[in-house]
């Protein structure tokens, strides 16, 4: 309004936005005149609002209506009419030398880790990871913000390599970490409310790099799923500039964001066509596909009547969306006992009958993921988003595997005779 | 020197390019998608000003916009009021945005610049 318009505006934004605001103004170069209420506005009394715009504005001390009068009227300053934003300079490739003690205080107190220990990316490490591609270390692979209007900040294949390496990832997941990379999507994009996101991959990389789909795939009983997932969030923080109050406002924040609910799809149990197949790419394609959300609704448990019982009374979809993590007792159950030889039909069938929290088919997603031990289901308000193809990330000559690949247990089985008892 | 580590920078590079509010006809959700999020340069951001102020606000109109955040209709609803009790001479309108908060309404910015003299956008947050 206030530049393409010429009209003088008075924007009023709460005072737990003072420092946000401030921040977009340098980032900007407009200093719009800002006016802050006291904070919660919404899910408040009347009164209480009434007592907000009679009263001061809690940053300056300003009669609220006051403040906002003189925005409209006060003459510009000439620090106002020549203010210029803030460009933020390119950044050196190496950090300065330092002991590793005080490295990991750095990458910690910068706030560029999850707070957990990480692998310090020295050189060696990273050329290591990059390995795991034919990909030029200098090329772009993409840019990312947790904001929606803010600086995006570019990454290449050398500093997803760095982000792979302080995640604890080897070279065979680098492939992934790449895919996720090119999305250009942050696992937690900046909101007062907290968002989530999952992410899924199916083909044959997951099986080649280790991943779980089965028993616990959601639980940190796999080396591949935990680094892989949690350098999507080092990712974010790192590519995506978050910062929590600048750039990042989750007001309670959610666990979900340490691992992003990395897990692959059992395939091989499913009565279903996978679910990248089900989008339109081949079975033979490995891809990463990313669903976002605010939080896990439900978890259930019970064979398809149960679970269809059950959800009858769900609410609290994100934009009417839901994705459901279903163990393949389920999806068997669903076909078997339902007749659903395809979700989408079942997803016609939740949005057509069930209830108006269901939006569309399109916005309700089943993944089918666990180790059959309980007809579980996993219900959330997550949306898919997009599907990455892994291939162009993984060299010529196939996945870069170590000589003896790291792999965590397997669930414990009787077949040896062990029953999985230490002795 | 010996003991001390040469580390990679795990930042990412500035680029110039923002995010911006969304087109009218951008698809559902796209604030949250960058492939479909619009972009704004800093070219194009170094060229905002600030426009001139009015002298008072006395016989004028200003627009109250409801920018679709929770409360900020009825916080307005107290700022309409507040001018009705204490500036009199104010004309005010309130409009609720007809899109996400996040989304661009040309329409209604342009009957703010032929209709009005100042707009008070509200709440953020």
């Amino acid at each position: 309004m206030e530049s393409t318009y010429g009209v003088p505006t008075a924007p009023i934004a709460t005072a737990r936005f003072n420092d946000y605001v401030e921040r977009d103004r340098q980032s900007h170069g407009i200093p719009l005149r800002f006016t802050y209420p006291p904070y919660p506005v919404g899910w408040v009394s009347r009164e209480t609002l009434h007592g907000y715009v009679e009263g001061d504005d809690p940053v300056t001390g300003v009669p609220l209506m006051e403040e906002v009068i003189n925005a409209l009227t006060q003459p510009l300053t000439e620090a106002e009419k020549q203010f210029k934003a803030r460009k933020r300079p390119q950044r050196e490739r190496l950090l300065e030398p330092d002991t590793e003690e005080n490295l990991h205080r750095l990458f910690l107190e910068n706030g560029w880790t999850d707070g957990l220990p990480i692998i310090l990316p020295t050189e060696e490490r990273v050329g290591e990871m990059l390995t795991g591609t034919d990909r030029a270390p200098d090329e772009y692979v993409g840019m990312m913000s947790v904001t929606t209007h803010e600086e995006r900040l570019q990454y290449t294949v050398e500093k997803c390599a760095v982000i792979a390496v302080m995640a604890g990832c080897r070279p065979e997941h680098f492939p992934v970490i790449l895919a996720l990379g090119a999305s250009g999507r942050p696992s937690m994009p900046s909101s007062t409310t907290s968002f989530a996101s999952m992410m899924v991959v199916n083909g044959p990389v997951r099986n080649e790099i280790g991943m779980n789909s089965g028993l616990g795939a959601l639980s940190p009983v796999n080396y591949a799923n935990s680094v892989i997932g949690r350098a999507w969030t080092l990712m974010s923080i790192n590519f995506g500039d978050m910062r929590p109050g600048a750039t990042f406002t989750a007001s309670t924040g959610t666990t979900i964001n340490y691992n992003n609910m990395c897990c692959a799809e059992n395939e091989e149990e499913s009565p279903w066509e996978p679910f990248h197949v089900r989008k339109g790419y081949k079975k033979e394609e490995s891809t990463v596909s990313l669903f976002r959300g605010w939080n896990v609704l439900t978890q259930g448990i019970g064979p398809s009547q149960r679970m269809l019982e059950v959800i009858k009374n769900l609410s609290g979809g994100f934009g009417g969306a839901f994705s459901f993590a279903i163990d393949p007792l389920v999806a068997k159950s669903l076909k078997k006992d339902e007749g659903y030889d395809d979700p989408y039909k079942l997803s016609e069938w939740l949005a057509k009958n069930m209830n108006s929290e269901f939006a569309s088919p399109d916005r309700i997603n089943f993944i089918v993921v666990g180790g059959e031990m309980n007809p579980m289901w996993v219900t959330t308000d997550f949306s898919h988003f997009q599907t990455v193809v892994i291939e162009p990330w993984i060299p010529k000559a196939g996945i870069k595997k170590d000589a003896k690949p790291l792999r965590m247990p397997e669930p414990v089985t009787c077949a040896d005779g062990t029953c999985g008892i230490s002795l | 020197m010996s003991n001390k580590l040469m580390v990679l920078d795990p930042v990412g590079q500035p680029t110039g390019i923002f995010g911006r509010r969304l087109d009218v006809d951008s698809p559902m959700f796209a604030i949250h998608d960058p492939t479909y999020q619009p972009r704004d340069t800093a070219e194009a951001l170094s060229s905002l000003k600030m426009a001139e102020r009015l002298d008072t606000l006395e016989g004028k109109t200003v627009y109250l916009v409801n920018t679709g955040f929770a409360g900020a209709r009825e916080f307005l609803e107290e700022v309409r009021d507040w001018f009705s009790r204490n500036r009199p001479d104010v004309k005010t309108v309130l409009k609720n945005k007809t899109s996400s908060m996040f989304t661009d309404e040309p329409e209604l910015w342009k009957e703010i610049q032929e209709n009005g003299d100042a707009v008070v956008f509200g709440v953020g947050g």
